[in-house]
């Protein structure tokens, strides 16, 4: 692999790559123009041009790229055209008066023009010749999880056994976001979009669609609202509402392949900025853009850097911190997973900003794909001369190392994470001093999250202007979240800042399954709030986030819907806060101990309206007193329900009730004789035989045998069974 | 230099100060459990929190990790700072609800009784981490540091095993704030390092010292140890003494110098050392770490030894069976031929001490029992009423069981007429006592002589038991030879009443009887000065010998040993001894 040296280089190799990756997903014609020196000289720009008029004045579904030389100099100005599913044809001395007439027969008319094709048909260039048809299979985690690797299998041997092994192409893509529906599939041209595929459909998929072109609608995704059927994905509800900018290439290119991320434009802003804008100018361009970083503080990026790059010193160092540790939350896998040379390229150009020229990629050990590709990443960077020394003829070097986090939540704090890089206890310590000023042994660093470095590239290619025109003027750009919990579609979900939870909620999550009603939404994580209905309208952002007692953390959104226990929601959260603080400083380590007492105290039925009153005071302390943000927020799931959701609190200490019908020291099972037809089914699947009854006759639950499972609950086809 | 303001007064600090440091310079009164200056800033107890107004923006802050700066409001005790803190000892109390400084402090603010549910009433960590930075940071052993994570979290050494790193220094035990940390001394490493010696590199040498000053063993000083590393130059490594020492006494840079005096007289009081029983094998010393000598008991039974006083084999158990042996090395043609005089009483003290702290069988095996002095024969008596059994005779040898390391003592008892051999635990050698390694320096460079045996010799055996043969030079103790406690300091009394008596006379007279040099016929050789037992003698300007009347005893070795004959004896001049053997012969006649 030869080393881009020069800009020039690295943009030919995109214009190369361009043909080869990006027509993949172009449904009509190209037309490409060869532009060596001789074309030049023979018009071959005229040709350009006049091409791109008719195109455009027809309305033609094709476009126009160029190409290098093809070495038929005597037949200059060269065109070739590519249509899906044809053979490639090369056309020799379309002059700029002979364009009409070519647009009008071959793509008008469909007709080959045979008198002026060329006697050197195969086109020098191999990688010029494109397949038939392109399938995209997911391979992210969700989709590996839920078996893409069989269908994988599966579809290769389906398209060998048709003989269409050099007309198809299988590419495995990243992740697409739409997890629940996972494993999914795009076949281009077309954009056909099959969601939950099994192995067995392959042979369907090959003989249906990719010979005979049909759609399968069994494979389609069905709105859960509409129930209309939706073959083409950016159709989907789910896909409609999103903006993608930092997710912009996940699926649709091969995160193993660097030449497909250079084709759709990648480490062009890296070009830009190492040649043509000074370190202060990328800061100052990164601060106008209002960037807030994604990893859930939403400090200032810019100003983050410009302190890093203000404190001077010769040895800094950059750090990408994905050590995702939220449950539910992957945005940040998903993006290294699938798209990790964005991550590389917002770093390179942080690091030259800043003047660091080592960096470390932070990822926790229980993403082994994401360090897979990364690595793979760095590897193909490095031998195309886009890391390392003198990077592509800039003089600024920069290497990069991918650390292994062991798996603590804390170590997402940038302190902690930078223990941890040490090789120390991942356990924060009290800012100030701030990393900028003294971070990776002592020296200046900074510490951005992976959404963060990725979204860098974007700014810097398309402006600062561009970045504010999406989200909210405090909050600018998009942010990521996971949609999880009571929603039709949950998955990845990239959106303009500003957004209403409603249209997260009932657009693009689809609504509350089986018809229940909506409770509240737990945005941020562990560590983040429960908003219940009423703020449905609240736009999200960080401001009004933090605000209304909650955070924008990492982006999760966890959607509970009336069936949820508000207080068991709290305990739940500190459950999971109670293993994984550090239990460095006191109001985290004893302050979560003694809460989570509380409230199961509280769950259990035995809670006194003082034990209230106690648990907001511990509340108080550990979000005051905290030496790190994981105890600061820690208090959020508590002190948010008891903000918006207090009675739920007063029915389990005074009434010894629970509205949400979770806790199980608080709940009776009984089966309603009306709805009840007497199956036996439950009776039949109680552990306990709490259950009696006689066949076609309503059955009855014994509360004092019963152990209160929920089986029954579960179970039961006629909603007879009632948890009070 | 900055200005803020503390609770409404305006201070000044030096840039890079912390709050806390500034705030309890100036008299406020902020707590805190995990600070202390030894070790950097931690934030862990969140005790000092207070509240910082900057630029209109009031927050909660620990005043620990905070530096000063310019314009800066704090105020040490608002509302809502005494709440937190109030809050932080509810949950303190509750873990620990029996540390009286934990209750001390939560009683100012208000909490009495822990408001939660106890787990472990003995609770007293805190887990400040004060104990693991000292270890860590400062003091450099790594031997202790934090486990589990959360409220799993606890102190220990690294796995939670016995921490082969640590070094007993204690710097934990000094900076632990409630006191939950103790040196507990590991029974079954006793004999481990010998001679038992001190178990931190800084130590009282002796609890009887005066002064009682501490000391550096720079040799075990991490500190000193770091300074070889780096070619000499003292780095920053440990020095925590310095840190905690409020007196500021500690210095680094002190080292041991010679210091002359003038002086009239010198008392030789260099004592003696123990003898090496590794010299007779047949001892078995150093074949098993139960095999010990006199000397190594007394720091086993004292209460400052390693044991803190306990009598423990070096498996750390309590012995059953215990061999006392006199004579070892004392009395035997194989190594000294004189009685170490002092051995058989304190070989009686220790078999009387065995008995009573442990209860063992004690064998005292003997040659001669040699209780002269007043009330010591009383003690022997006592001993034997006590049930301590008495062997005549000399073991032959001490065996050592390699798999049990059980020690056998063949020894022939010459009351019975048999061989016996006794199974013990321990066995103690009342080792003999020998003149210490440099007594030929001392004696040369004092012009002083020495018995056969090696003790300096006095100038009369019975007449001058204090002087020697150079005027002001004077003996005490066992330099002299062997003697024990009462009667050394008879002696040290004795010697001193000679120097005071010189003292008081204030001029001294000499013999008449003093050599003299012919500066015409001295040719200088520097015979004399080789042979003058008193270092009268010396070579002056002119290159002749010359002779301190005052230092001359007239002993005449001189006046022999000149080869021209330049040096005669006045008043035993060769004319005056003839003259008196004519005279002595005439009456004769």
């Amino acid at each position: 692999m030869p080393k881009l040296t020069k800009v020039k280089d690295l943009r030919k190799l995109r214009a190369e790559l361009h043909n080869k990756v990006v027509q993949r997903y172009e449904v009509g014609t190209m037309f490409v123009v060869a532009m060596g020196t001789c074309g030049i000289k023979a018009g071959a720009r005229e040709t350009l041009n006049a091409l791109s008029r008719e195109i455009a004045q027809r309305g033609v579904n094709a476009h126009v790229t160029t190409g290098g030389c093809i070495d038929q100099c005597a037949y200059e100005p060269l065109v070739t055209v590519y249509q899906a599913g044809k053979p490639p044809v090369v056309y020799g001395n379309i002059t700029h008066d002979k364009v009409a007439e070519l647009v009008e027969k071959h793509v008008l008319q469909q007709k080959v023009i045979q008198e002026w094709i060329i006697p050197f048909v195969e086109p020098k260039e191999k990688i010029t010749k494109p397949p038939r048809a392109t399938v995209i299979l997911c391979s992210g985690t969700g989709c590996q999880a839920s078996g893409s690797n069989p269908i994988y299998e599966a579809m290769s041997t389906e398209i060998k056994q048709h003989g269409l092994e050099n007309e198809i192409q299988i590419v495995t893509g990243g992740c697409r976001g739409f997890c629940s529906m996972g494993p999914v599939m795009d076949i281009y041209p077309g954009g056909i979009f099959y969601v939950q595929v099994r192995p067995s459909d392959a042979r369907k998929i090959v003989e249906d669609t990719l010979i005979n072109g049909e759609i399968i609608e069994k494979l389609c995704y069905k709105d859960a609202i509409t129930e209309e059927t939706v073959p083409i994905f950016p159709d989907i509800p789910f896909y409609a509402a999103q903006q993608r900018v930092v997710l912009r290439n996940c699926g649709r290119i091969n995160p193993n392949r660097i030449e497909e991320y250079i084709a759709v434009g990648g480490y062009d802003a890296l070009a830009h900025a190492l040649l043509t804008m000074k370190p202060m100018e990328i800061i100052a361009e990164v601060k106008a853009s209002g960037l807030r970083g994604r990893g859930g503080a939403g400090f200032p990026t810019g100003r983050k850097w410009e302190a890093a790059h203000d404190n001077k010193g010769d040895t800094k160092y950059v750090v990408v911190n994905g050590d995702e540790g939220d449950p539910g939350a992957f945005m940040d896998r998903t993006t290294m997973e699938a798209d990790p040379h964005s991550v590389l390229e917002g770093l390179i150009i942080g690091a030259y900003a800043m003047g660091a020229h080592e960096g470390f990629i932070y990822v926790r050990d229980e993403y082994p794909l994401a360090r897979k590709n990364l690595q793979i990443a760095i590897d193909q960077a490095l031998e195309y001369g886009l890391l390392g020394k003198n990077i592509l003829g800039s003089g600024f070097d920069f290497e990069v190392q991918i650390i292994r986090g062991a798996g603590a939540f804390v170590c997402g704090e940038e302190t902690a994470l930078m223990a941890s890089i040490e090789g120390g206890i991942g356990e924060p310590r009290p800012r100030p001093p701030y990393p900028a000023e003294s971070g990776l042994w002592g020296k200046p660093t900074n510490i951005n999250n992976v959404k963060t470095w990725a979204t860098i590239p974007h700014i810097i290619t398309n402006g600062s202007e561009w970045f504010r025109q999406m989200g909210t003027e405090g909050s600018p750009g998009t942010m990521i979240f996971s949609l999880v919990g009571k929603v039709n579609n949950t998955g990845l979900v990239e959106v303009p800042m500003g957004i209403s939870l409603h249209e997260m909620v009932y657009n693009i999550g689809g609504g509350i399954p089986n018809g229940k009603q909506f409770k509240a939404v737990q945005t941020g994580g562990p560590s983040g709030g429960c908003l219940p209905a009423d703020l449905l309208d609240l736009p999200v952002d960080f401001d009004r986030l933090t605000d209304a007692g909650s955070m924008m953390g990492s982006g999760g959104m966890v959607v509970m819907d009336e069936d949820t226990c508000m207080v068991d929601v709290a305990r739940y959260f500190l459950d999971f806060l109670k293993d994984e603080s550090c239990g460095k400083c006191v109001p985290c380590r004893e302050g979560i101990k003694r809460m989570l007492e509380i409230l199961n105290k509280i769950v259990s039925g035995l809670g006194t309206m003082a034990d209230i009153e106690q648990l907001e005071t511990v509340a108080w302390l550990t979000q005051q007193g905290s030496l790190c943000q994981l105890g600061k927020t820690a208090a959020n799931p508590v002190l948010s329900t008891l903000r918006y959701f207090r009675d739920e609190y007063i029915a389990h200490v005074e009434e010894k009730r629970c509205p949400g019908g979770v806790c199980r020291e608080l709940i009776t099972y009984s089966i309603d004789p009306v709805l009840c037809n007497g199956c036996s089914l439950c009776a039949r699947s109680c552990p306990s035989n709490a259950i009696s009854g006689e066949r076609k006759k309503a059955y009855a639950i014994n509360t004092v045998t019963c152990i209160r499972c929920g089986v029954c609950y579960d179970i039961c086809n006629f909603n007879a069974v009632v948890v009070r | 230099m900055i200005k803020f303001t503390i609770d409404g007064q305006t201070i000044e600090a030096d840039k890079g100060e912390t709050i806390l440091e500034v705030a309890r310079r100036e008299g406020f009164s902020i707590p805190s459990l995990c600070y202390h200056p030894a070790v950097e800033p931690y934030g862990a107890c969140r005790m000092c929190t207070v509240e910082l107004e900057r630029n209109g923006r009031t927050q909660l802050q620990t005043s620990c990790n905070v530096s000063v700066s310019d314009g800066l409001i704090v105020r040490t005790n608002t509302p809502d700072v005494f709440r937190l803190r109030q809050s932080l000892m509810g949950l303190f109390l509750s873990r620990c609800p029996n540390v009286p400084m934990l209750q001390k402090l939560a009683s100012e603010y208000g909490v009495t009784e822990p408001p939660f549910p106890t787990e472990n009433p003995d609770e007293k960590c805190i887990l400040c981490g004060l104990c693991v930075r000292v270890c860590q940071n400062v003091v450099g052993a790594k031997a202790l540091n934090f486990s589990n994570r959360g409220i799993n979290r606890l102190v220990g050494p690294p796995f939670l095993e016995t921490a082969k790193e640590c070094i007993g220094c204690g710097a934990c035990t000094i900076v632990c704030p409630t006191g939950a940390i103790e040196i507990a001394l590991e029974k079954e490493a006793i004999y481990i390092e010998k001679p038992i010696g001190p178990t931190s590199a800084i130590y009282v040498p002796s609890l009887q010292a005066v002064p009682r000053v501490p000391v550096i063993d720079t040799d075990a000083c991490i500190r000193f140890r770091q300074a070889d590393i780096t070619n000499g130059k003292i780095t920053d490594a440990c020095g925590f003494c310095q840190k905690i020492c409020e007196a500021e006494a500690i210095d680094f840079s002190q080292k041991d110098e010679i210091i002359e005096f003038d002086v009239g007289t010198i008392v030789i009081a260099t004592g003696f050392k123990m003898w090496d029983p590794t010299q007779l094998p047949d001892y078995g010393y150093g074949k098993s770490p139960n095999i010990i000598t006199g000397l190594e008991f007394e720091r086993l039974t004292g209460a400052a030894g390693p044991t803190a006083g306990e009598i423990l084999t070096a498996e750390g158990k309590t012995p059953e069976k215990v061999a006392i042996v006199h004579c070892v090395g004392s009395r035997d043609e194989r190594a000294h031929s004189y009685c170490s005089r002092f051995c058989c009483m304190y070989s009686l003290k220790q078999a009387h001490q065995i008995k009573e702290k442990t209860g063992a069988e004690v064998y005292s095996i003997y040659m001669d029992m040699r209780s002269f002095g007043k009330d010591y024969e009383e003690f022997y008596r006592r001993n034997r009423e006590e049930g301590i059994q008495f062997i005549q005779g000399h073991p032959s040898q001490v065996t050592v069981d390699p798999e049990t390391g059980k020690l056998y003592v063949s020894v022939e008892d010459i009351l019975l007429g048999m061989v016996v051999e006794l199974d013990v635990d321990m066995v103690v050698l009342a080792t003999a006592i020998e003149p210490p390694e440099n007594a030929d320096e001392i004696a040369s460079t004092f012009g002083i002589g020495r018995t056969p045996d090696g003790w300096f010799a006095e100038a009369h055996p019975k007449l001058r038991p204090v002087e020697t043969a150079t005027a002001g030079v004077y003996l005490a103790g066992c330099a002299q030879g062997p003697r024990d406690v009462p009667d050394t300091v008879a002696h040290a009394g004795a010697a001193a009443s000679e120097v005071v008596r010189l003292f008081n006379q204030g001029e001294v007279t000499i013999s008449p009887t003093v050599a003299e040099v012919n500066p015409v016929k001295c040719v200088g050789c520097g015979e004399c000065i080789l042979s003058c037992p008193y270092t009268a003698i010396w070579r002056n300007n002119d290159e002749k010998a010359e002779v301190n009347p005052a230092l001359c005893q007239g002993c005449g070795t001189c006046a022999a040993t000149c080869p021209s004959g330049a040096i005669t004896a006045l008043h035993f001049t060769n004319d005056e001894i003839v003259a008196q053997i004519d005279g002595l012969l005439r009456q004769v006649v």
